[in-house]
């Protein structure tokens, strides 16, 4: 049985005259954590946001499901949800309203509107405020006044509130210290396994740069300067896959 | 030889340099004629005119002033909101609309801002007659343009990686648009909508002068009937209602996340919609259409206006404006300047106010009064009532600057004018020019004020042309005035973008 969730047909994408990702293929299979390794520029964002649809490749088809992207509706491209790296939160709104945010989708204009009038229901939010270690004295205050690390975490509330089957996080776990970096990557990552539920994200992707965060991940990918250079499982992984793409 | 270097600063101080042409036409066509009368304005601001009688008729017609003021404000901040948000390109983005349809509705309201709201009433009230609801329709479609850009311009600065983070979140559109905007728009209104308000009160006196009702009114009265007592009641009320609510504007704070009141402006906003729609409809279809018959002159009325005389007049407009802004640019730092002590500061405060305060067209009507009409009279009345309102801006900066390279220069022996340019104003003067390139774009609207009566240019062309119902020659001056305010609003466009 064909269990592909999301795949990429010979990807390319080029920003003016530099070719960003270059002939890229994959398969992402249900339930898979996936790591993707590579230095600074190599092209890990961009595969990203293809991945997520914003941005459309130069070359080649992204498919959901089986289906193009293109073709999906609304409802259907909700499926994914993303942690961007420079996390994309609305720095006017509280942080309680942006982790709000993440439930746009699966409610109409008015809830939006009693988000931002403070009238809506923030206990969901909260739910995943705590699952995230955000103290409830942050929750009310504007984004711009948080620290690097909440509103980090503020990013991943956001994004699991959305309870979607595929998650993208391009470096998570940026700004967190030690502690918790374990706990957010427990909760990318291994909540997926125990609950099984509908409300964990089930195929997991995410870039990084610390080898040490690769155990509890499936596969691991390498990107140089827009190729892949290895699709591999964790186990294979041998420091001459890392001296190819650093 | 050292080569002139030009600076910000010197840039500040170069247009100056037009006071020498204007001055010297000004001089030419002095009259000592109404000296008498100048010497009794000035004496009259000291003395005005107080009993029962003057007070009643100043509420009445500061009442009228404040209601015609506050409604067209009103209507104006909100339809402006709704029009900023749909010539931003960020609605285009979310809806996938293709941008044409933004560049359409960006350019018609460029043309509707780009006529001054005394033209619009003026026109109104050919077409209408005379009517309280006239002057708020004459500064509401205007000021809707212009309020729209204000807007618009606000939430072009939305982060574009929010709107994909949004987008990516595949929520509904309005919803998106919603939040996405919902944050710029609340602050626009915040820094802008009480700012708006006072112009609008501002407008509603210039109006009033034109005969629309309210204190203009009475002070274009009193001015016809050189009652000048009776002139500075009014002036002084209006002086009063001014720094009345100036002091108001600034208690009031607009608290968003306090969920009644923010239920209260969502319910005020709506109401205002309606309400604006419904009254809309009853203008249309009640009003009295005979005036509004001329307008079909405007296909069969003939124009009598040459080529070369219609050029003349567009000239003589560009001209007003160039010396104009020359005035207000050059004027504030050159005074401030030179009269750098405490005691002098507080008169330039004085007269700047005066000058913000008192309609240009009733400071072009005194200094007629010793000197013949001119385009550099005009261009001097326009020039000192926006030298008013640039030296506030100037006043307030400088007052809000860190001091210590000022103090740092006088210590070390440097004069106190020198450490005063070098130490304070150089700081100041790319934001003041980048300030002084919008308020251009205002001068060249209000040309068409000083125009109307101090016979120059397109201005007074245009009050000719409605007076003998020319409507050809009417739609001919306004697509002339159009095109130098868009012209205009374009080049200060680059002028600001390079300086911000």
């Amino acid at each position: 049985m064909n269990n592909t969730v999301l795949e990429l047909e010979n990807i390319s994408y080029k920003y003016k005259n530099d070719l960003i990702l270059n002939k890229i293929n994959l398969k992402i299979n249900s339930g898979e954590k996936i790591a993707l390794l590579g230095k600074s520029g190599s092209g890990k964002t961009t595969l990203i946001s293809v991945l997520n649809g914003t941005i459309k490749p130069t070359q080649g088809e992204v498919k959901l499901f089986n289906e193009s992207f293109e073709e999906l509706d609304r409802k259907q491209k909700s499926k994914i949800t993303t942690i961007w790296q420079d996390l994309r939160l609305i720095e006017d709104l509280s942080a309680e309203q942006n982790v709000n945010c993440g439930l746009l989708a699966k409610n109409n204009f008015y809830f939006a509107f009693k988000n931002l009038l403070n009238i809506s229901s923030f206990k969901k939010a909260h739910k995943y405020m705590k699952l995230c270690r955000l103290h409830n004295s942050i929750y009310d205050k504007k984004i711009r006044k948080l620290s690097g690390g909440q509103k980090q975490r503020v990013a991943i509330a956001r994004s699991l509130i959305q309870e979607s089957n595929i998650l993208l996080a391009d470096e998570p776990f940026n700004n967190l210290d030690p502690k918790l970096i374990t706990t957010i990557k427990n909760l990318l990552l291994e909540n997926v396994d125990k609950n099984n539920t509908k409300k964990s994200p089930k195929t997991v992707l995410v870039a990084l740069h610390r080898l040490d965060l690769l155990n509890d991940f499936d596969k691991v990918i390498g990107i140089r300067d827009g190729k892949i250079f290895f699709n591999i499982k964790r186990n294979n992984l041998k420091k001459i896959h890392l001296e190819k793409i650093y | 030889m050292n080569k002139l270097k030009l600076n910000y600063t010197s840039l500040s101080f170069l247009p100056i340099l037009v006071c020498i042409p204007l001055g010297y036409q000004l001089i030419n066509s002095i009259h000592f004629g109404g000296f008498k009368l100048f010497q009794e304005f000035l004496i009259s601001a000291f003395n005005p005119k107080i009993d029962n009688e003057i007070i009643i008729t100043v509420i009445k017609r500061l009442n009228e002033t404040i209601l015609i003021g506050f409604f067209s404000w009103l209507v104006s901040i909100i339809f402006g909101a709704i029009f900023g948000i749909i010539s931003s390109n960020i609605f285009y983005k979310i809806f996938n609309i293709p941008n044409f349809f933004c560049r359409i509705i960006r350019f018609f309201l460029t043309i509707i801002r780009s006529i001054h709201e005394v033209v619009w009433g003026i026109i109104l009230m050919q077409i209408y007659g005379i009517n309280f609801s006239i002057g708020i329709i004459a500064i509401c479609i205007p000021y809707i343009a212009v309020n729209s850009k204000v807007f618009a311009e606000q939430l072009e600065n939305i982060d574009y990686k929010s709107f994909e983070s949004i987008n990516q979140i595949n929520a509904p559109k309005f919803s998106s648009l919603l939040i996405l905007i919902w944050n710029p728009i609340i602050n626009t209104f915040k820094n802008f909508g009480l700012y708006r308000l006072e112009c609008s009160i501002r407008s509603t006196v210039i109006l009033g002068l034109f005969g629309i009702g309210g204190i203009g009114t009475s002070i274009f009265l009193s001015f016809q009937t050189l009652n000048f007592r009776e002139l500075w009641t009014y002036l002084w009320s209006l002086a009063i209602l001014i720094i009345i609510s100036g002091l108001i504007f600034k208690k009031i704070k607009f608290n968003t996340t306090n969920k009644i009141l923010s239920i209260f402006f969502i319910a005020v906003f709506f109401i205002t919609i309606l309400f604006s729609f419904s009254y809309f409809l009853y203008f249309i279809f009640n009003n009295n259409f005979e005036n509004f018959n001329s307008v079909s002159f405007l296909f069969k009325s003939s124009s009598d206006l040459g080529l070369f005389y219609f050029l003349k007049l567009i000239l003589e407009t560009i001209i007003l404006s160039l010396l104009s802004t020359g005035i207000a640019i050059s004027l504030p730092p050159l005074v401030i300047g030179i009269f750098n002590n405490n005691t002098s500061k507080i008169f330039i405060k004085i007269f700047a106010f005066l000058l913000r305060l008192i309609p240009t067209p009733v400071i072009l009507l005194t200094l007629l009064t010793f000197n013949n009409p001119s385009l550099s009279l005009a261009a001097l009345t326009l020039g000192l009532h926006n030298a008013g309102i640039t030296s506030k801006l100037l006043f307030t900066n400088l007052d809000s600057q860190d001091k210590r390279n000022y103090i740092a220069m006088k210590s070390l022996g440097i004069s106190k004018k020198t450490s005063w340019l070098l130490g304070l104003f150089s700081q100041q003067a790319k934001s003041y020019l980048a300030y002084c390139a919008y308020r251009s774009d205002i001068i060249i609207r209000e040309t068409a004020i000083v125009g109307v009566i101090g016979s120059v240019g397109l201005g007074w062309q245009l009050q000719e042309s409605l007076s003998s119902f020319a409507w050809q020659e009417v739609t001919m001056v306004l697509i002339a005035y159009s095109s130098i305010a868009i012209v205009g609003e374009l080049i200060n466009g680059k002028i600001k973008n390079s300086l911000t």
